[in-house]
């Protein structure tokens, strides 16, 4: 039995979000770096300070470390044809910089390209007004 | 207000204040300006303003109703109370300080859609952060890179007139947002006439003014 086609989306947008989920957890940014795009931006603020750029979202996940304990939950999966957006909540959070039981909120747009899905943005935001992520 | 009844369904009522204005000429006495300025409304700030196709030129109509809910829109800016209900959470209007944030937000997709109709890049300039992005396929092409090809795209393309954006969907997680635009209609020199595009905005609150960080786009 073959799966519908909006399963065999689904899943390879999860697949790649797990990428994603296995860097943040290992502390190794190349797990992650596959699955986003070479033009991939990051946005968002931590603490008041603005981060921008994937450079710093992979230089941070390297610095902080293993988070074995993250519990990441995807809240949404939409799909418009070549397009997708994924809502993740992450619990959990720990490491060098994180600190310890931070939550982090996380929009990701997808695109797919002739390599799968990939991310072409991550927006987050870090439920911990009084620490930045370089704390 | 009995006129905010459907112009389409209702009968004409002799009787009654006319539901449509029937030109350029009476959608400016309506409200009160010249001609030329509502004109560049309908271009540049959304005013609902319908076509009839006919063999040499098109006429222009407005429905009453809908040019009163634009009006009412407008003219509707965040006053003291509004300001102080976003940033004063203990205030008893707390409860609508998700509306502040979600009025905020379409504010700044209506900006985008303004330059959009009038194919004027500038004109939605400001609704984009200066490190924005865009992403996405035309024709099978991939496009990548900086906002300012959205720009070019729109000076080249031209007026869209006729576009019908509707919000699909508007999340707010505090700082972020993701907001889902349908635009049916799509017309001018590049976009040909009648397509559709589904868009999706990435947004960010900075410095207490929302932007748009990144637009991604499925043409159909």
């Amino acid at each position: 039995m073959s799966k519908s086609e909006y399963l065999t989306e689904y899943d390879q947008i999860v697949q790649t979000m797990q990428m994603y989920i296995d860097g943040s957890k290992q502390g190794k940014s190349e797990l992650m770096r596959p699955a986003f795009h070479p033009n991939a931006s990051f946005f968002g603020y931590a603490g008041g300070q603005l981060a921008v750029g994937t450079q710093f979202l992979f230089d941070w996940i390297d610095r902080n470390g293993p988070a074995p304990d993250i519990e990441p939950r995807i809240v949404s999966v939409d799909i418009l044809d070549s397009i997708s957006v994924v809502r993740l909540e992450v619990a959990g959070w720990s490491g060098n910089l994180a600190g310890s039981g931070v939550r982090m909120s996380d929009l990701f747009t997808l695109l797919k390209t002739p390599d799968g899905w990939k991310i072409i943005q991550k927006a987050f935001h870090w439920h911990a007004a009084e620490r930045s992520l370089a704390a | 207000m009995s006129d905010i009844v459907s112009g389409v369904f209702a009968m004409p009522e002799r009787n009654t204040p006319q539901k449509t204005l029937e030109s350029w000429k009476q959608i400016a006495a309506y409200l009160e300006r010249s001609e030329r300025t509502v004109r560049r409304w309908e271009a540049n700030e959304g005013l609902p303003v319908h076509r009839r196709e006919h063999e040499k030129q098109d006429t222009v109509f407005a429905y009453r109703h809908e040019i009163e809910a634009w009006n009412r829109l407008r003219t509707k800016c965040p006053g003291p109370s509004a300001i102080e209900e976003a940033v004063n959470p203990t205030s008893p209007k707390a409860a609508n300080a998700y509306l502040v944030e979600h009025d905020a937000i379409t504010r700044t997709m209506h900006c985008y859609i303004a330059g959009a109709r009038a194919g004027d890049g500038d004109l939605m300039r400001p609704a984009f952060h200066p490190s924005a992005t865009i992403s996405g396929y035309c024709q099978g092409v991939e496009y990548t890179g900086s906002v300012a090809h959205v720009f070019r795209w729109i000076d080249e393309n031209g007026p869209a007139p006729n576009i019908t954006p509707r919000f699909a969907r508007i999340e707010i997680i505090e700082t972020i947002a993701v907001v889902h635009l349908e635009v049916e209609h799509w017309s001018g020199k590049l976009a040909g006439a009648n397509a559709r595009a589904s868009d999706v905005f990435t947004l960010l609150k900075c410095d207490g003014e929302w932007k748009i960080t990144h637009k991604l786009f499925h043409w159909h």
